[in-house]
């Protein structure tokens, strides 16, 4: 008699504790799934990142005054990373708030992406690196180095660098021109773009020395491609030189590394000369720093060098084919577009020009 | 006896209106986490005007990438709800998984231009307007599915999605009463196309054609305010008007240039350029699709 009570009473307390306690949890869960995926060992790391200013810490609270409304709107503008630097694998995070602090805040254990792009005065050169200093802006620890192909740095690349509050360094070299040939036209045995990556090479070397122990990973991005923030992410991990796909390149939808089963680059999928030392396009690789400093000789070469050939002049000095590291997915994925913009028709403004020249477009 | 009975009355009462509230409440999050983005019903927003932009897409080989540069800049805007209109019979996966890893407010509708509207093969692009019919939808999903209270706050921008936008642009377009109009770059065969600003008016337009154009103005040098768009259910793109007119045919019944709201500092700074990305050259890949031998087509471009 004294059993049957007891055990009845258990089960009352257990079914009614029993919704109550699915409640508080799943809405727990739905508030912290977030922060649910980060790993432990990470920790540490977490806390470096999210530093979050007051403002946001405002919004912050809004959004959870907000309840319902306010879980909708942490959609917008997500991305979170995190890194292990034990294990050099990055973890996508989901949901962030620091997107309205731009750039990110600098981490002291993120490896730097130094980014090489060369740049060039033409109409659409405010719009292309507009739209780049917008990508680049979502990057964590980005290192923006922007070489100029002109006698003097210009105003409209040094105000516009300036805005961005992007971490930079402005440089500048002028290709020679032939003036041999009709008109403004520059050497045309030099390959566009090639002495201001090789004077970026020149800058890191002259600035970095090889015992430093901030990691860097070097990147030669064109002011007209289209980069995924994804790719960032998956270039930090560069232990010497990774290589990705890339699209729109070689006449195909993406040229791209093969790479055999055990993970090693072996061959090129490319129709336009696949026997290539390193048939890749310039966008398709990253380096270590580290190993930018330990080969000081290593350039991209400035003459004789058949189309195609540019990236192979320098990757060929610092690796070999099997020390190559596949990124995307073991070269499956497609990460960086080569994009290439319409040079825009401007008939209108006629031999003397229609719009007011002092408007900076 | 009776006792016990009151009690399990009561405890069965109180069982079952806590499995409601329970199931009711997982409902609600389960709305919440619906990947979808429809918002049925747009809540005050004390703080920022939400920017409405309206983005027609359509499937080609460039589509991702210039959806991926477009949402890098979005992300920085706050309050901002893309609406992208695929030119599409149905919801294609590549934009549906796109938009839901992108991490914005988001809506995504579809809605085919009929054929003889479309561009055929070797068309220049200028025959016949683009993303009429998208646009459109565009108004026709804000008009349906947004409140139009008093504190409807919001506006609307038609934003391609092969343009270039600075995010100041943004800033500058939030707080539009009516119509807010600004130059835009490489458009209209010079290096800007825009307002021409007197005393804080808009008195005329600097264009290199058809000046006479009622409003000579390119689809990205403008912005509604939402409650304008919602007060004139009949606005719209007319597909019909002669080229040019498109934008005119739309602002004609909502504004007129006097109404015009000047920005970027009276119309003289450039902040949004009208570039157009080259087609891919793809013979190569051509050549091999004839030989059986094309690119894996399970990765996406």
């Amino acid at each position: 008699m004294v059993e049957m009570p007891k055990r009845r009473d258990i089960l009352a307390i257990v079914l009614i504790v029993l919704p109550w306690t699915l409640l508080i949890t799943v809405w727990h869960q739905s508030a912290i799934t977030p922060l649910l995926t980060i790993r432990k060992a990470c920790h540490h790391l977490v806390k470096e990142i999210f530093i979050i200013p007051e403002r946001l810490a405002a919004r912050r609270h809004r959004l959870a005054d907000d309840g319902a409304e306010g879980r909708h709107e942490t959609g917008q503008g997500s991305d979170s990373k995190e890194y292990c630097s034990s294990d050099k694998d990055i973890v996508e995070v989901v949901r962030t708030e620091y997107v309205y602090t731009r750039p990110p805040p600098w981490s002291d254990v993120l490896p730097t992406i130094h980014v090489v792009t060369p740049t060039y005065s033409r109409p659409v050169q405010k719009a292309e690196l507009t739209r780049l200093a917008n990508t680049f802006l979502h990057v964590p620890n980005l290192h923006w180095i922007l070489v100029e192909d002109a006698q003097r740095r210009t105003p409209l690349v040094s105000r516009l660098l300036r805005e961005t509050g992007l971490n930079y360094t402005h440089l500048n070299v002028e290709t020679p021109r032939n003036y041999k040939l009709r008109g403004d036209a520059r050497d045309p045995r030099i390959p566009r773009g090639t002495m201001q990556r090789n004077l970026a090479l020149r800058w890191l070397r002259e600035t970095f020395s090889p015992n430093s122990t901030q990691p860097g990973i070097v990147y030669f991005a064109d002011d007209d491609n289209t980069y995924s923030l994804e790719l960032f992410e998956e270039m930090r991990s560069t232990r010497k030189v990774s290589v990705w796909p890339v699209a729109f390149v070689g006449g195909l939808r993406y040229e791209s590394p093969k790479v055999n089963a055990a993970g090693k680059v072996y061959g090129w999928k490319t129709v336009f000369d696949p026997h290539r030392p390193f048939a890749i396009d310039m966008a398709g690789f990253a380096v270590n720093l580290r190993l930018i400093l330990y080969k000081p000789q290593a350039y991209f070469k400035l003459r004789g060098v058949k189309g195609g050939y540019q990236e192979s002049s320098l990757l060929r000095e610092l690796v070999t084919l099997n020390d190559l590291e596949p990124k995307a997915a073991n070269c499956t994925k497609i990460l960086v577009w080569h994009t290439r913009t319409e040079k825009p028709v401007l008939v209108n403004e006629g031999k003397k020009g229609f719009t007011d020249p002092n408007v900076e477009i | 006896m009776r006792l016990r009975f009151k009690l399990k009355t009561v405890f069965i009462l109180y069982f079952t209106v806590s499995l409601l509230g329970l199931i009711y409440a997982l409902m609600h999050l389960g709305k919440l986490h619906s990947l979808q983005g429809h918002t049925k019903k747009e809540p005050t927003k004390p703080h920022l005007p939400t920017i409405y932009v309206i983005t027609p897409t359509y499937a080609r080989l460039v589509q991702k990438a210039e959806l991926t540069r477009l949402s890098q800049t979005f992300l920085h805007v706050p309050q901002l709800h893309w609406i992208v209109v695929e030119d599409s019979s149905q919801r294609t996966d590549l934009v549906s998984h796109f938009l839901e890893h992108s991490g914005l407010v988001f809506t995504h509708l579809h809605i085919p231009t009929p054929q003889d509207r479309k561009l055929q093969e070797g068309d220049p692009n200028w025959l016949k307007p683009r993303g009429v019919e998208q646009r459109n939808e565009g108004l026709r999903w804000l008009r349906e599915n947004i409140w139009a209270g008093e504190t409807a706050e919001g506006v609307v921008y038609f934003a391609d999605d092969d343009n270039t936008y600075s995010l100041q642009l943004f800033e500058e377009m939030r707080w539009t009463q009516r119509v807010s109009v600004w130059p835009v770059g490489l458009v209209g065969g010079m290096r800007y196309e825009g307002p021409v600003v007197e005393q804080g008016r808009v008195v005329r337009f600097h264009t290199g054609w058809r000046p006479s154009r009622p409003f000579p103005l390119d689809m990205a040098g403008f912005a509604t305010s939402l409650r304008l768009v919602l007060r004139n259910p009949e606005a719209r793109f007319d597909g019909n008007s002669p080229m040019g007119f498109v934008e005119s045919s739309f602002l004609q019944g909502l504004v007129t240039m006097e109404e015009l709201e000047p920005k970027a500092e009276m119309c003289t700074k450039v902040l949004v350029w009208h570039t157009r990305t080259e087609k891919p050259k793809m013979k190569r890949e051509e050549a091999l699709q004839a030989q059986g031998l094309g690119s894996d087509s399970k990765v996406e471009v």
